[in-house]
């Protein structure tokens, strides 16, 4: 396990992670009926009411919208003031979360809220520093106090602690295990807190069970202080992630709540052999690898990682997450964990496990692409604009087939595609020679091609090569061999391929008196008009790539219309391509 | 006859897919729409560019009329906007059933458009039950287009297995270079290249699947053919090999032979080892002929091999032989009913077979590979690499996982 410095350095380039003041708003902002007030200034509510609407559908935030003087001279009457105007609308309760600024000069909340007088009015002044996890643990022990209590005891039902606004597919995963609760007879009192009403959450110490639903995320202290004052026990120590565990958690909760579960267990299990059986499971799976990227979602890290390794076979080559207890968990099933990594961090270990799909958040899919990484599933916060519905979960038995079914057909359909020419591609590109110690590095590149599009991606990079040597004019040599393997194949395998060519001898030169390294743009083979300053952009190209971009700019420029090269050309198709 | 068919593919689809992997070469089905649709969707996973297929789409009024004016029509469309080197014509079962005069539609266009070049093979129920014999008839096919030319002296011609093979000899080929003999390979990834077999001065298959091919050259061309063995595994590569340089008095072969197996030979003692310690028991049923190769270099490994060959032409009967005598291996050549009737009797612990035989497999949670995926399995490091990475493919704690998983919550 590799961890993050104690002392850590300043990083240009670090991605920031969601704060406890996030956490705690998405916690109060799911309470449907709820009006949440953002006692910050106008700056902060903008950016979070936005950074809410990204991942979900609707959000009732409102704000003091404090000025630098407000924060200075105490603000209280502005709250009073926007308090008194959100009761005014009537909220089934209002909760006031403070901002950093706010804490920072400790106005007094509490004095406020008495003063206006809603009886369910909760505060939740998140800790600066902590951690989104920490803010939804605050907001959702704060909503403990507007909880009844001496309730009787609903058999059956469960509460769900976890679920808030911004958790990646929390909806999906949400209905998923209410379908499978429901499956076994046990109903769901209170979701805590996406999506639930006052009145549910209120009602909540009537459950017979706490289910914490991301354990290494949130919740599990909630879950502990609920049954320090409810007596309600909990259960925390299943991921219903995967077949087994989705089998496992709901048997364990059966028998907490003295139910059978048998005979839909049974059923469930049979629909997932019957999937697995499949022609496009196993076959795919078991020769994939996985990258799995969760600064936000340690829980689905540790889900997906035992799922992934044990049950359908895939190797799980790198893993980043954010908390060291589901790290531990996660170095059973990969060697190489990351806690609280920086953007370099596992770029660097993106590019050296190489594996053949990624699951994170925007920035990963940011940094995949920029390495030439192709198959990407968002999976992860924050992913700055993405449309999450009730389907498609990741937990649950539906949760796991899903898993399956949009990680092979993400990979095997892209991978397979990219063997492929045109629908009505030329007839003949002619053939050409090769050199021997092309051959022999092109039979080494082979062996690091899964064996379910082998035979069919060599043929691709047979052809291309060729193609290549027919435009230079010159035999198939392993410059050639490098060039195409490097552009057509996903850094899966490039990264591997570099081996390849570390360990073979050097090309014969294409152009005499020139080493492999220095082709100069002179010798490079052009097709259309090209200006003194798009050229000299090539000098900017390391030589055994120049020809490839030569290629790659003209074929950009014929696409968009352009009769000649020039550097904007150069510039607009550098960009195209994220470099 | 087994009561489900465990071939690869009807050779219909074989022939399309070995043919649409040379350029220069258009493959035209002759047949009705299921036979288009099926085949075109199924070649997909071979075929690297050039996805259209053309087709006849024989319908009712062709059956009953004849469809040789669709078919003569559609020759035409196809070298008017293609103009490619050869069209070759899959003739299906429909036209082979009502006796489609396919040759004379191909003589009437040989006067009538004489740069036209056209050739048939019969595909569907002529091959019904050795689906591999598609390709060898489509590489007939094309044989027939090849003109005669000077042979090379010295020169040597592969002949590989199908399409897929096009581009792919490199591990055969490569070596036979280095000991300085001219190399001529069949099939290449170009037209203009595979004719050049014909330069060749001895053709040596390197596959069992392709006997009428090497028959065609020799009776067309007077080019002999020597089956020595496929080189596939090490010994089985080392044979072969040895057995060209045998009958090429070629020295330098030998001696690359003795220093490719000094370099793989810690290698192959490995995966021997591993082999030995997992007491693996294979049984290889029915692939794109590959059954056989691959279950060679399995039972070089040190497994118990079991095979349902796809085809028993002479080239088998030869590899049969050899692979029995060397390792020991054990041929299934009776029919039976279905693939779990011959699991219980030979009771292996790997299964390699096509995908529709994995739903028979996956229930007893027996590790299954699919034969379709391992191919062109020439050469030392394709079996290097197949032995070092197996156990890890395999994936058996998945199965043995699912069993304990169905043993709990399945039934």
């Amino acid at each position: 396990m590799i961890m993050a410095g104690t002392v850590k350095d300043f990083r240009m380039q670090e991605i920031h992670t969601p704060s406890a003041f996030e956490g705690a708003i998405w916690a109060a902002t799911g309470v449907k009926d709820a009006r949440t007030i953002f006692h910050a200034p106008p700056g902060c509510y903008i950016n979070q009411h936005q950074n809410i609407l990204m991942n979900d559908w609707t959000a009732e935030l409102y704000s003091t919208n404090l000025s630098y003087a407000n924060i200075m001279q105490g603000a209280e009457d502005k709250l009073e003031d926007v308090m008194r105007k959100v009761i005014a609308r009537k909220p089934q309760a209002v909760v006031i979360i403070t901002a950093p600024s706010v804490e920072v000069t400790q106005d007094d909340v509490e004095g406020v809220a008495k003063k206006v007088g809603l009886q369910d009015t909760v505060i939740i002044r998140p800790p600066i520093g902590g951690t989104a996890g920490a803010g939804k643990d605050a907001a959702m022990l704060s909503l403990l106090d507007i909880m009844e209590t001496g309730a009787d005891t609903k058999k059956n039902s469960v509460n769900i602690i976890g679920p808030t606004f911004n958790m990646f597919n929390w909806m999906a995963d949400l209905c998923e295990l209410k379908r499978m609760l429901s499956g076994i007879g046990v109903t769901v009192n209170t979701v805590m807190t996406a999506g639930a009403t006052t009145a549910e959450i209120k009602r909540a110490p009537r459950a017979a069970l706490n289910l914490c639903m991301y354990p290494f995320d949130c919740g599990v202290g909630v879950a502990r202080e609920m049954e320090k004052r409810f007596g309600i026990p909990y259960l925390d120590g299943i991921i219903p992630m995967g077949f087994e565990n989705s089998a496992r958690w709901l048997e364990k909760i059966a028998d907490m709540c003295a139910v059978d579960a048998s005979g839909f267990v049974r059923a469930e299990m049979n629909s997932a052999m019957e999937f697995v059986r499949s022609n496009m499971v196993f076959t795919v799976t078991f020769e994939m690898s996985a990258a799995l990227s969760f600064d936000n979602n340690n829980t689905y890290a540790v889900g997906i990682g035992e799922f992934f390794t044990g049950e359908v076979g895939v190797d799980i080559v790198m893993c980043a997450v954010s908390d060291e207890d589901a790290a531990q968990r996660v170095q059973a099933v990969c060697g190489n964990v990351l806690v609280g990594a920086t953007i370099d961090e596992k770029k660097q270990l993106f590019v050296e496990t190489a594996p053949m799909a990624i699951f994170g958040n925007f920035y990963d899919k940011k940094i995949s692409m920029d390495e030439g990484f192709q198959n990407f599933i968002f999976a992860d916060i924050p992913t700055i604009g993405y449309l999450n519905t009730e389907n498609c979960p990741f937990m649950g038995f539906r949760g796991a087939k899903y898993l399956v079914q949009s990680l092979v057909n993400e990979v095997y359909m892209k991978i397979f595609l990219e063997t492929k020419g045109e629908m009505s591609g030329p007839i003949s590109t002619g053939a050409a020679a090769w050199e021997i110690e092309a051959e022999e590095a092109f039979i080494k590149v082979s062996e690091m091609i899964p064996h379910f599009v082998r035979a069919t991606a060599m043929k691709k990079l047979h052809q291309v090569a060729e193609q290549t040597a027919q435009e230079r004019g010159c035999a198939v040599t392993v410059a050639i061999i490098r060039e195409v393997t490097d552009k057509y194949t996903p850094t899966k395998f490039k990264a591997k391929f570099s081996t390849v060519f570390e360990n073979t001898r050097p090309a014969r030169q294409e152009t005499a008196g020139e080493d492999e390294e220095n082709v100069p743009v002179d010798s490079l083979a052009f097709s259309m008009q090209w200006e003194a300053a798009a050229r000299r952009m090539l000098e900017l190209v390391p030589g055994p790539f120049r020809q490839a971009a030569v290629s790659g700019t003209e074929q950009y420029a014929g696409e968009k219309g352009y009769d000649k090269i020039t550097g904007d050309v150069v510039e607009e198709y550098r960009k195209e391509l994220g470099m | 006859m087994p009561l489900k068919s465990y071939e690869h593919c009807c050779s219909t689809l074989q022939a399309l897919a070995s043919l649409g992997k040379i350029e220069g070469v258009i493959p035209l089905l002759h047949g009705p729409q299921p036979c288009l649709f099926t085949n075109q969707g199924g070649s997909m996973s071979c075929r690297p560019a050039h996805l259209v297929t053309a087709g006849t789409l024989i319908n009712k009024s062709d059956i009953i009329f004849g469809g040789e004016e669709s078919l003569k029509r559609q020759l035409i469309n196809i070298h008017k906007k293609y103009n490619p080197k050869i069209i070759v014509i899959i003739n299906t079962c429909v036209p082979q059933l009502i006796g489609e005069d396919v040759e004379g539609v191909i003589q009437e266009l040989r006067e009538e458009i004489p740069e036209l070049t056209v050739s048939a093979c019969q595909t569907g129920f002529n091959y019904p039950r050795s689906m591999p014999l598609g390709s060898d008839a489509s590489w007939v096919a094309l044989v027939d287009c090849f003109k005669e030319c000077e042979k090379v002296s010295g020169s040597v011609g592969i002949i590989g297995r199908t399409g897929q093979d096009a581009g792919n000899l490199a591990a055969v080929e490569v070596l036979l270079k280095k000991a300085g003999l001219e190399t001529f390979v069949f099939p290449a990834p170009h037209i203009d290249e595979m004719a050049k077999i014909v330069c060749a001065e001895r053709l040596y298959p390197v596959h069992i699947t392709n006997q009428l091919t090497c028959r065609r050259i020799k009776e067309k061309f007077g080019t002999d053919y020597h089956y020595i063995e496929t080189p596939a595994g090490v010994r089985g590569t080392s044979s072969f090999f040895r057995g060209v340089a045998d009958l090429e008095k070629n020295q330098k072969l030998h001696d690359l032979v003795d220093q490719e197996e000094k370099r793989v030979g810690q290698e192959l003692d490995s995966i021997k080892r591993q082999f030995a310690k997992k007491k693996v028991r294979m049984l290889l049923v029915t692939g794109p002929a590959n059954e056989v190769s691959i279950g060679k270099i399995f039972a070089e490994f040190g497994a118990s091999v079991f095979i349902v060959p796809s085809m028993k032409n002479a080239f088998y009967k030869q590899e049969k032989k050899i692979m029995q005598e060397r390792y020991g291996a054990r041929f299934i050549e009776e029919d039976f009913d279905s693939l779990e009737d011959v699991i219980d009797e030979i009771r292996p612990t790997v299964v390699s077979a096509e995908f529709q035989a994995q739903v028979e497999t996956m229930k007893r949670f027996l590790p299954t590979i699919i034969n379709m995926l391992y191919l062109t399995e020439y050469g030392y490091d394709y079996a290097l690499d197949l032995g070092a990475n197996f156990f890890h493919n395999l994936k058996e704690p998945v199965y043995r996982k699912w069993q304990h998983l169905m043993a709990q919550y399945g039934g």
